[in-house]
């Protein structure tokens, strides 16, 4: 469904961030990259669909989705896709808002079908429509904002979802709920063809959450990723010596 | 026995007007409810709660930031504070990286601190043997605030507060947003400032099972209440109250949608709201 391959990410202060970035996503799947922090996973999410800023970035290599590489798309097509296509859900949601603009104006803009809002916030344990629409994004929690971006990310009928650090800072119930929601948003079907053709991809350092959550897993680690395997396979294997330094610390917290 | 108490709290309640938009104007939310609890010197006590659930608000109470409660707190501080200008509770924040000036060596934070708490003798030793507890390196030292990592700014303000010579340590949220390998190591890092310092913790967190890991004593709260309080041991291996039972869970991810929805532990508004 969305063909990586992405040669080099270059932050022109530093030099190459990434570099031989391959993958797929497939349809009906949940892929997610693993990694500690300032691996890039971030940075990778966003090169995807050119939300890095061209002044301090450069990304080589093709991004194809619908048969079109998204990084040499014009500005149009490029918003098309960041509207109707492909949607994120960032760690930071509240920023994601403009503090001035009442919750009124995303779910209208955004929603294919603003009916759809009122199971969907109930569902993520948020206030109804007539309150939260009332409401500025100033006035309601970090994990308020990110529940609220992917219920906003869900009402645009995306084929594909991207989150970043789903469970960082919400309480895990909520990611719970998050986890359920993906796995239904990813199992749906196109309703002319009858074929499963909805993707996400998680980037985090939960490794639980990923090993719940995940069909495939990538590690990324000191400007590499891993390729995809399954999930199951993705900790049984353990050959790279930082994948398994990541692993053990991951277990003596847990287990 | 009964010295051996640092900390008592008897029946603390605290509420707010609540008049934001989410629930009708002029009535009183509770924030805490009836909090009564011993901590005993040298141990850590864990608190765990979903948001909401009012863990940073008794965070506040207990460091004497909000003074606007109910009922009553005793210290049994040892003494030595009453000379200093520091208070023997301090508190490790979530975000170090706001808290610490940005234009200032790290090295000369911590030297102005040893020497607000007493006068200017030992200041070179003791900054020293801060410094190699928390693991922080000649170079590290003579960044700045701005030049820091997160894993940095977080021991940099460790340092800070170790310079303060606390008895109390509260913990808010220490292991949220760091990835596994930062999280083992600040586990390792607080079971040693515990051991060496002997600094009585209180951590709170919403990831039960790093808790479980670090904590002598758990306290669950919810809604502003402690539906739960033993000993770390005892309430992982035996929860005894369906919410406790619900977040172990929940920490597993490994809850239904059924069981989420059939539990009352939803944001029911106003539900703790007193006309």
């Amino acid at each position: 469904m969305l063909d990586v391959k992405i040669k080099k990410i270059i932050l022109h202060e530093r030099g190459t961030l990434l570099s031989e970035i391959k993958f797929a996503l497939e349809p009906g799947n949940i892929s997610t990259i693993l990694g500690s922090n300032g691996t890039g996973k971030s940075t990778l999410i966003k090169s995807l669909t050119g939300l890095l800023d061209s002044r301090f970035y450069s990304v080589e290599g093709s991004v194809v989705f619908d048969k079109e590489d998204i990084l040499s798309l014009n500005y149009s097509s490029l918003l098309d896709i960041r509207r109707n296509k492909i949607k994120y859900v960032f760690q930071d949601s509240i920023n994601s808002f403009d503090h001035l603009m009442k919750f009124d104006y995303y779910f209208r803009r955004i929603a294919k079908d603003i009916s759809e809002a009122d199971d969907l916030l109930e569902y993520f344990i948020l206030p109804a429509p007539h309150k939260l629409f009332s409401l500025y994004p100033y006035e309601v929690s970090g994990g308020m904002a990110q529940r609220i971006s992917f219920v906003l990310a869900l009402l645009a009928h995306p084929q594909i979802i991207i989150l970043d650090e789903p469970t960082s800072g919400i309480d895990s119930a909520i990611s719970n709920l998050f986890l359920i929601k993906l796995k239904e948003f990813v199992a749906r079907k196109n309703q002319l063809t009858g074929e499963q053709d909805h993707a996400a991809l998680l980037v985090t350092h939960d490794i639980m959450f990923a090993q719940k959550i995940s069909d495939k897993i990538a590690f990324i680690s000191e400007g590499k990723l891993s390729s995809f395997v399954d999930t199951q396979k993705f900790f049984e294997a353990g050959i790279d010596p930082s994948l398994n330094k990541f692993l053990t610390a991951g277990n003596s917290l847990w287990k | 026995m009964e010295m051996n108490y640092l900390l008592k709290l008897e029946n603390i309640c605290y509420s707010v007007d609540d008049s934001t938009h989410l629930s009708k104007g002029g009535a009183k939310k509770i924030i805490l409810n009836n909090i009564s609890l011993n901590l005993e010197k040298g141990k850590i006590l864990g608190i765990a709660g979903e948001s909401g659930s009012g863990k940073t608000s008794l965070a506040k109470i207990i460091a004497g930031i909000n003074k606007s409660y109910n009922g009553e707190i005793i210290y049994n501080f040892s003494g030595e504070w009453k000379r200093t200008k520091t208070n023997p509770v301090q508190i490790l924040f979530q975000n170090n990286g706001e808290i610490l000036n940005p234009l200032r060596q790290i090295e000369s934070i911590v030297e102005e601190t040893l020497r607000i708490r007493h006068q200017t003798k030992n200041v070179e030793s003791e900054k020293e043997k801060i410094f190699e507890s928390l693991n922080i390196s000649e170079l590290v030292r003579k960044k700045k605030g701005y030049e820091l990592s997160g894993g940095e700014q977080q021991r940099a303000a460790f340092a800070r507060i170790l310079a303060t010579n606390p008895e109390l340590l509260i913990l808010d949220e220490p292991f949220s947003a760091q990835d596994p390998e930062s999280q083992l190591n600040l586990l390792n890092l607080f079971k040693k400032i515990n051991h060496e310092y002997k600094i009585t913790m209180i951590c709170i967190a919403h990831n039960l099972s790093i808790l479980n890991k670090l904590c002598d004593e758990m306290i669950i709260l919810y809604k502003g209440n402690i539906v739960e309080k033993s000993s770390t041991q005892e309430l992982f291996s035996y929860p005894k109250h369906p919410y406790t039972k619900f977040l172990i869970k929940a920490g597993n991810y490994s809850l239904n949608y059924e069981e989420l929805s059939a539990t009352k532990w939803k944001d029911e508004e106003n539900n703790s709201t007193i006309e």
